[in-house]
């Protein structure tokens, strides 16, 4: 068994195709040759998920520009390596937006947004990819140009490629384009603070919070040390984004003051959360039911954490903990021992590791992904000889995995 | 609507396979739940479509999980296709069986558990959509999607065809109001997809499973998502002259930033339909459109919203706007809606109903086009549906048993399907592919995406006996569609 990932940076370059028939002509000629192929576009997540065991870079940045945006269909197509920063500058100037914000910084694009899955703290109110994509393009491992969904905001016709792209981590398909729904920016779009209690009264308050009535497009808590991060103080936080028209904004804060002291933040602190860690960081998440999010916090979020650097957020409504351990080495890394057998279960992700380090840490962090007889089918059916970012969906390497 | 005469493909049982699955199924649910008589099977040989009519060899109706899982297995064992039913609310013909077995599931209506705290519930497939509301209700809960049918389609249906209703627009369709499903595949083996305990990051096996119609599997038992309900609700009713000027105001609406919990237009002729019928709901009846929007959420600032809508509908050209005082007024604008197909019974002794969606500014264009069709085949093709995401329901009332007529309409529907796909929709917005619209998926859709959608089958059903014939079309996927037991039978195949 391999043990470490070929870094990307090393890897030759097997081309870097302009348009879909050239992606297509590439993965042909990889299939000829068994060349295995990892998959770049912005090359944000290099780092990010498991590693990759390939033979040539196949960088897709060039697939890059928007191809369709009608601001009254609130729809959108791009290409696959059209950065989400781009997106957002031209729906910014129709007052719209892409309701994905994954972690990372904004070079990072849609196609590896999909790809990954990744949300950020507009899941809340928005989802994730799966709900937010409405057709994509995709070069499979054979070099067929497969289309899936459409443009329009609903639509139920035929097998849902879409959703089983979307996750998939290039290992089903390179991606080439990617249509979405955009949403309207509302009269007012207010970021407000509340100091969270001890750790102790989280599980109370949580619950308080999330009787409340609130129309809020994110409800994310933050650890003290990532409070500090943001330049919003050094207690530990819930941040708020607040949208709608000024009565319901007001209704809304007047709300959250009932439950701590609330104190209004600039916008761009959602940016900084999404740009807070550092690139050698070891990044995972662990969830469960929302009702267990105070347990799920009560390591991450207590003071002990501090010693460590350890920065910590976690979605109210979605029970997940997201947390960044700075430094390569993962020291100070919280112990994912198993919960007491009558508790319920709870799920780990690794999300960024050092390669060398990955095998230790996927042991206890990270469960077998695709590892079942189905998915294994799944695999076999759009990349039959296994050449799109190998390793991207497997069991890891080193130990049996975890089971929670 | 072609369809009348479209082939399912031929994969019925011969009379030997038959009694050996008959024995095999009445061993396992008692004679009673197995029906074989012609008259017993008769409700079973059409969908909520009118104009297709299949007879299934057999229907067998288990009880519980596990004569349903022994059910599957002794189909399987004998190489046995079949199609999982629920209420057979269905639009597109998908639950039609043609000499293969039905199992039904509509015994199967037990919900499982409730966490209020979490807002999830379990059921079994066969829970009726309304009743699950109902339940929890007390804790200030409702399940989310809401088809038309809701008070007789089966959450089991709801999520093998992703199906969507009026509150959509806000709240989503079914896929989004599923965490996890125990499913069934028609090997036998059972499968949870999906995870209700928190992220699950493997394949999105799940999102591929919802809408699959019933050619997948069969779901055991269904985890959803509950929904908060709100505190608030405002009703409003926007009274339009002209249809053009009701469709602007569609897009001006959610361009503005508002999201209504639902945003449904009705033409002249099923505003009418509905005021000469029992569900009378005191819709104008000399407009030429209506909007009925809803506003959901909290409290505060849905006055102004509801305000900034009747400007915008007044600035398109409404000649009223009235909005429901009170639950009783609101409950009545929305069973008009809601029973509009019922309603254009009255008028003919058939109504076919379409499905298809566009984008949401290509709406006034393309109600012209519609009208333009039905005049050149002299027949009225009125227009029912979720304005706020594009998704029409142009139906037309007529009697099948006048060929000539049922001709007319067949030729109006298929160029209204192309029309929308030309505007850069999609053919099913919420009703699924099934049998009737499996051969407008060759304009959707190009061979190798034909292709790519017959592997993911494969992936679930190798040996293709979940529904077969239905979604993809015969010729894109003609391996797919024959069936072992077809070619096992190839002679009683033709």
């Amino acid at each position: 068994m391999t043990t470490a990932a070929t870094a990307p940076e090393t890897l030759p370059l097997f081309g870097a195709p302009r348009d879909e028939p050239e992606t297509a002509a590439l993965v042909r000629e990889a299939a000829s040759r068994g060349t295995r192929l990892r998959l770049v576009g912005g090359g944000t997540w290099a780092g990010g998920g498991r590693p990759v065991r390939a033979d040539a870079t196949l960088r897709l940045s060039a697939l890059h520009g928007i191809v369709d945006y009608v601001p009254g269909d609130l729809t959108l197509t791009a290409r696959a390596g059209t950065p989400l920063s781009e997106i957002a500058r031209v729906t910014a100037a129709e007052r719209q937006l892409l309701a994905l914000d994954p972690f990372g910084d904004a070079a990072g694009t849609i196609g590896a947004t999909v790809a990954t899955a990744s949300v950020g703290p507009l899941a809340h109110a928005f989802g994730g990819p799966r709900d937010n994509v409405l057709g994509l393009a995709f070069v499979t491992g054979t070099g067929d140009v497969v289309r899936a969904g459409g443009r329009v905001v609903k639509n139920v016709a035929g097998f849902d490629l879409v959703r089983l792209l979307t996750g998939a981590w290039g290992t089903l398909g390179a991606l080439t384009e990617v249509s979405v729904r955009l949403r309207a920016l509302p009269e007012v779009d207010a970021t407000v603070a509340v100091a969270l209690p001890s750790v102790r009264e989280l599980d109370a308050w949580l619950a308080r919070l999330r009787a409340a009535s609130l129309a809020a497009w994110a409800l994310e808590l933050v650890n003290a040390p990532l409070a500090t991060q943001l330049d919003a103080g050094d207690r530990a936080l819930l941040l708020a984004r607040l949208a709608g028209n000024a009565s319901a904004v007001d209704a809304q804060r007047a709300t959250l003051a009932t439950l701590g002291d609330l104190r209004e933040l600039p916008p761009d602190v959602w940016a900084r959360l999404r740009g807070c860690e550092p690139a050698d960081a070891i990044v995972a998440r662990i969830s469960a039911r929302p009702s267990r999010l105070a347990a799920l916090c009560a390591e991450l979020f207590a003071p002990a954490a501090r010693a460590f650097g350890l920065m910590a957020h976690a979605s109210v409504t979605r029970g997940v903990v997201r947390f960044v351990l700075p430094g390569a080495d993962g020291f100070g890394m919280p112990r994912a021992s198993a919960p007491a057998t009558d508790a319920p279960p709870v799920r780990r992700v690794l999300e960024r590791a050092p390669a060398a380090l990955w095998p230790m840490l996927a042991a206890d962090w990270s469960a077998p992904r695709a590892t079942d007889a189905l998915s294994r089918r799944v695999r076999a059916a759009f990349d039959p000889h296994g050449l799109l970012n190998p390793g991207a969906m497997d069991a890891p390497d080193a130990g049996p995995a975890a089971s929670s | 609507m072609a369809a009348h005469t479209a082939e399912i493909g031929g994969h019925a049982l011969d009379a030997d396979a038959l009694a050996r699955v008959a024995a095999a199924l009445t061993a396992i649910v008692g004679e009673r739940h197995v029906l074989r008589r012609p008259s017993a099977l008769r409700v079973y040989d059409s969908d909520g479509l009118p104009g297709y009519h299949r007879q299934p060899a057999l229907a067998v109706l288990p009880g519980t999980r596990d004569e349903l899982v022994a059910v599957v297995r002794a189909l399987a064992a004998e190489g046995a296709p079949f199609v999982a039913r629920g209420a057979g609310t269905g639009l597109s013909g998908g639950s039609l069986a043609d000499g293969i077995v039905v199992v039904g599931l509509n015994r199967l209506n037990r919900i499982v558990s409730i966490d209020a705290e979490n807002a999830l519930a379990v059921v079994e497939p066969g829970v009726v959509n309304v009743t699950l509301t109902r339940a929890v209700a007390p804790y200030g809960l409702h399940y989310a999607p809401d088809p038309s049918s809701q008070s007789a389609c089966t959450i089991g249906g709801n999520v093998a065809e992703n199906a969507g209703g009026p509150h959509c627009l806000k709240y989503g369709v079914t896929l989004n109001h599923v965490a996890a499903v125990t499913v069934l595949l028609p090997s036998g083996e059972i499968v949870t997809l999906g995870d209700a305990d928190g992220e699950d990051d493997g394949y999105d096996l799940l999102g591929a499973f919802v809408g699959s119609e019933g050619c997948f599997g069969i779901a055991l038992d269904v985890t959803v998502r509950l929904a908060r309900d709100p505190q608030a609700v405002r009703t409003l009713l926007a009274d339009f002259a002209d249809m053009d000027d009701a469709a602007r105001a569609v897009s001006r609406i959610i361009a503005a930033g508002i999201v209504p919990a639902a945003l449904e237009m009705m033409d002249g002729a099923a505003i009418r339909a509905v005021e000469a019928s029992i569900y009378a709901a005191g819709y104008p009846t000399d407009a030429a459109a209506i909007l009925l929007c809803e506003l959901d959420g909290l409290a505060a600032g849905l006055d102004e919203d509801a305000a900034r809508v009747a400007a915008l509908c007044r600035a398109e050209g409404a000649r009223d706007v009235a909005v429901a005082s009170d639950a009783a007024q609101r409950a009545r604008l929305w069973q008009g809606r809601k029973k509009a197909f019922g309603a254009m019974g009255r008028i003919a002794p058939h109504l076919v109903l379409q499905d298809a969606v566009v984008p949401r500014t290509r709406l006034p264009a393309v109600l012209a086009r519609i009208a333009e069709i039905g005049a050149s085949h002299g027949v009225r093709i009125g227009n029912v549906f979720h304005a706020g995401d594009g998704n029409l329901h142009p139906n037309i009332s007529y009697d099948a048993h006048d060929a000539d007529e049922s001709a007319r309409v067949h030729a109006a529907m298929s160029e209204v399907m192309q029309a929308c796909i030309d505007a850069g929709g999609t053919i099913t917005g919420e009703h699924g592919v099934g049998l009737d619209k499996r051969d407008y998926m060759d304009a959707l859709f190009d061979a190798p995406s034909l292709a790519a959608m017959c592997r993911l089958r494969d992936v679930f059903d190798p040996e293709r006996r979940a529904n077969p014939g239905k979604v993809v079309p015969v010729h894109a996927c003609r391996e797919w569609h024959a069936t072992p037991a077809v070619r096992r039978h190839a002679g009683a195949a033709s």
